[in-house]
């Protein structure tokens, strides 16, 4: 039995947006509850992701406004900030809440604005992300979110041998898939050689093997798994894992393990019956070239220390055994950084329903989404499952 | 009374030159950043220890793209594996690679007054 359903999904284009967060929201919300046929007198409760709209726009306690704007207000409304798994924790609580019958029918979203219509510059908004940084221990020293996964991507190429070649290819491959995603932010392919002729942001992560700053938002409705039925085209929510890792990267045991990724991924796989073998493809956190073959090893869906080479030999592409980012991920998809978590779900949901156009992974019928947030101290992994 | 490491402790020893850690007496582990409790098994038995200030370097990056506020570029920041426990901090000179043998050499400030360790190649 699944723990709920997905039974309705929207979501924005990423890119640039000058809109506000509660109508970008809308456009993502109201496009679910279309899909889904709800009305908005069904749903019982909203779990909403933001992460940084105080930050960012000075626009907190955005769960009533995002509501209110939908045609929601009264119901119960729940913000969730976990970094960059922002909305993949609103998704599980929600799935959480439904699993244990708290509600029958609820929606969950994200919305977030990260470019320069926010009014802050690149430096601004590197700031704004280093907030995730442990403020004391991390921060100071001058690090950034580039730079955080670089300390983990430098160790992984240390131990491992992963190149900057192999990193540039998750990049190619990525930007690949975003040009056949309408909704991408970056909608043209790329070259190896374009990636590593780049600036350098923080070695070994150059311009290309960074993910955009972003804006956007995503929603999808969630549903009892006895009431699926009464919907079109309901996707499986098979399992949900989520665990958190120690805080600062310094005091990790071993930080580009991402420990809670594999913990999460456990959890998630046992809830679903189903391991990595089981999975179709997978949409994973790629904040960076470096987080994606981290996440691929993590997953269990290449062996440790196998993920920059299964990227550059094909495995990872939508036509290989282990198709990684057929939406182009967060690399050209973008990354609004609240918004991702539940992007992810559509992702897995339009293939899952034979509706992904010409990015399709063929035949898929079941996949998995991880989510990840700060570095990598959350991770959220769901498993979905067309359904029977 | 609450034991462990404060940042306040923790902070007044880097000013002093030496960097303060904290050893679970039910795990052993030892951690370099203050903690209230061990992050590793979470007993709150926590003994206080002077870390090594010499150690290698575990990890680093060179950041060229900083946050507001931070006035340079091309930074060198590191995790600094001190045996025990690691610490994060600044590297002083330049291009230290992973392995490398490194110092503590004082200490760094941001805008609002944290400290952060700033190591040098030995």
């Amino acid at each position: 039995m699944a723990r709920a359903a997905v039974v309705g999904a929207g979501m924005t284009t990423f890119g640039v947006h000058d809109t506000p967060l509660q109508e970008l929201f809308a456009a993502a919300a109201l496009e679910a509850l279309d899909d889904a046929g709800v009305e908005t007198t069904d749903v019982e409760a909203l779990y909403f992701g933001n992460a940084m709209g105080g930050q960012a726009e000075n626009d907190t306690h955005l769960g009533p406004t995002a509501a209110s704007h939908v045609g929601l207000a009264g119901i119960p409304v729940q913000r969730y900030e976990d970094a960059c798994a922002t909305s993949a924790n609103a998704f599980k609580n929600a799935v959480q809440a439904v699993d244990a019958g708290i509600h029958d029918v609820v929606l969950v979203g994200g919305v977030e604005r990260c470019t320069p219509e926010t009014g802050k510059d690149t430096a601004a908004m590197t700031r704004i992300f280093a907030s995730a940084a442990h403020r004391q221990y991390e921060q100071p020293a001058g690090l950034t979110f580039p730079g955080v996964f670089a300390l983990l991507t430098k160790r992984h190429m240390h131990e491992y041998g992963t190149t900057e070649e192999q990193l540039a290819h998750v990049a190619v491959k990525n930007h690949g898939n975003g040009a056949l995603n309408p909704r991408a932010h970056f909608g043209r392919e790329t070259s190896v050689e374009a990636v590593l002729d780049g600036p350098v942001v923080a070695d070994p992560f150059r311009l290309m093997d960074c993910c955009p700053f972003s804006d956007g938002a995503s929603a999808v409705v969630v549903v009892a798994d006895d009431l699926a039925d009464s919907h079109d085209a309901p996707v499986d929510v098979a399992g949900v894992g989520h665990a958190t890792g120690v805080v600062p990267i310094a005091d990790k045991a071993t930080p580009h393990v991402t420990k809670p990724a594999r913990d999460a991924a456990a959890a998630a796989y046992e809830q679903a019956g189903a391991g990595a073998d089981a999975m179709d493809f997978a949409e994973v956190h790629d904040c960076f070239t470096g987080a994606e073959v981290l996440a691929s090893e993590a997953l269990g869906l290449v062996e440790d220390g196998q993920g920059g080479v299964a990227a550059a030999d094909g495995r990872t592409a939508r036509d290989g055994d282990v198709p990684i980012n057929p939406s182009g991920g967060l690399k050209a998809k973008g990354h609004p950084i609240g918004a991702t978590g539940t992007a992810q779900i559509v992702e897995l949901a339009e293939h899952l329903r034979g509706e992904a156009g010409e990015r399709q992974i063929a035949d898929a019928e079941r996949a998995v989404a991880h989510n990840l947030g700060g570095d990598a101290a959350t991770t959220v992994v769901s498993v979905m499952e067309a359904r029977p | 009374m609450t034991e462990g490491l404060t940042h306040d402790e923790w902070t007044a020893a880097l000013r002093d030159g030496r960097l303060l850690g904290a050893t679970c007496r039910d795990c052993g582990a030892t951690v370099g950043a203050p903690t209230a409790a061990c992050p590793h098994c979470g007993a709150r038995s926590l003994e206080l220890v002077d870390l090594p200030t010499r150690g290698a370097v575990y990890t680093e990056t060179t950041i060229e793209v900083p946050p507001a506020g931070v006035e340079e570029r091309g930074y060198q920041v590191a995790v600094v594996d001190l045996g025990d426990a690691r610490v994060t901090g600044r590297l002083d000179d330049e291009a230290v690679a992973i392995g490398d043998d490194v110092v503590l050499a004082g200490f760094l400030e941001d805008d609002q007054g944290n400290p952060a360790p700033r190591f040098e190649a030995v």
